[in-house]
């Protein structure tokens, strides 16, 4: 399994990278949207991309509109890790694509929890 | 006109939560009763968002030199590599930011957070600003201040 970590601070990518890695994903990342989308259409294809809202460039509601809109991308999930936390944003996010919405600050447990849901990491696992 | 402005323990809860979830449990962040004036501005870094929209205004956090090194250190896992700024501007801007960003949703929406403002130094605040809670707190003995602004 592959993750694409998609944050504009390399401190929360680093943060992100160190839980997805503790359960056995493969990591990429990206600075924001747009890069993200570059490393996607040049091949890179991740089962989860975890996308933060507030970016340069590109933010993370604009990429998963655009991940949506190509049929090529549909298997990937899609899960915001933002500060974002009003209910209008959460209903956007999710009625554009995203599968799951978690908001920061998180514990590494709940992001596993998150993808348990999901069904990309077994009950049970810890990270 | 009062100004609408978060409730102290709000804002303390916030910045606890987003302390422990990053930082850990093991050591606590304390009040700090002996804040008078801001922190030696050059001995310090600062970092504000913005929120605009149902709710306008500032939040801002200053926290001393040592102590932005060492979350730094912290969220990066480094041991004794050597820090450069831009690590320490980038670890000390997602602190306000999810600091500023959980404070927004305590505030009338819908708003809007501006990507964070970092500097080594003491920030420049806009004069049509107003500060409405101040929160004065240590963490392994290093002093931080989160305060809210709101505009005028």
């Amino acid at each position: 399994m592959r993750a694409l970590i998609i944050d504009d601070s390399r401190a929360m990518r680093s943060i992100l990278r160190r839980i997805v890695s503790g359960l056995s994903f493969e990591t990429a990342e990206a600075g924001h949207g747009q890069e993200a989308l570059d490393q996607m259409e040049a091949g890179l294809d991740p089962d989860l991309c975890l996308i933060d809202w507030n970016m340069p460039v590109m933010d993370g509601y604009t990429f998963v509109t655009r991940v949506r809109a190509n049929p090529a991308w549909r298997n990937v999930t899609l899960m915001m890790v933002t500060t974002e936390s009003e209910q209008g944003q959460i209903v956007r996010a999710l009625a554009a694509g995203a599968h799951e919405y978690v908001i920061k600050p998180f514990t590494p447990d709940a992001i596993v929890e998150k993808l348990q849901l999901l069904g990309l990491v077994d009950k049970g696992v810890l990270a | 006109m009062t100004a609408l402005a978060p409730e102290l323990s709000d804002v303390h809860a916030v910045v606890e939560q987003v302390w422990s979830s990053f930082l850990g449990d093991e050591e606590p962040l304390l009040p700090r009763y002996d804040a008078s004036g801001p922190l030696p501005a050059d001995d310090v870094w600062s970092a504000a968002v913005s929120i605009h929209g149902g709710w306008a205004g500032t939040v801002t956090i200053e926290l001393s030199a040592t102590l932005a090194q060492n979350l730094t250190r912290l969220m990066l896992a480094m041991d004794d590599e050597p820090l450069d700024d831009a690590d320490v501007a980038d670890a000390v801007g997602e602190l306000v930011n999810m600091v500023g960003g959980n404070i927004k949703s305590l505030m009338p929406g819908p708003s809007t957070l501006t990507l964070p403002y970092v500097a080594a130094g003491r920030a420049a605040h806009a004069s049509d600003t107003t500060e409405v809670a101040r929160l004065d707190a240590a963490w392994v003995g290093e002093p931080v201040r989160v305060s809210v602004h709101t505009t005028s």
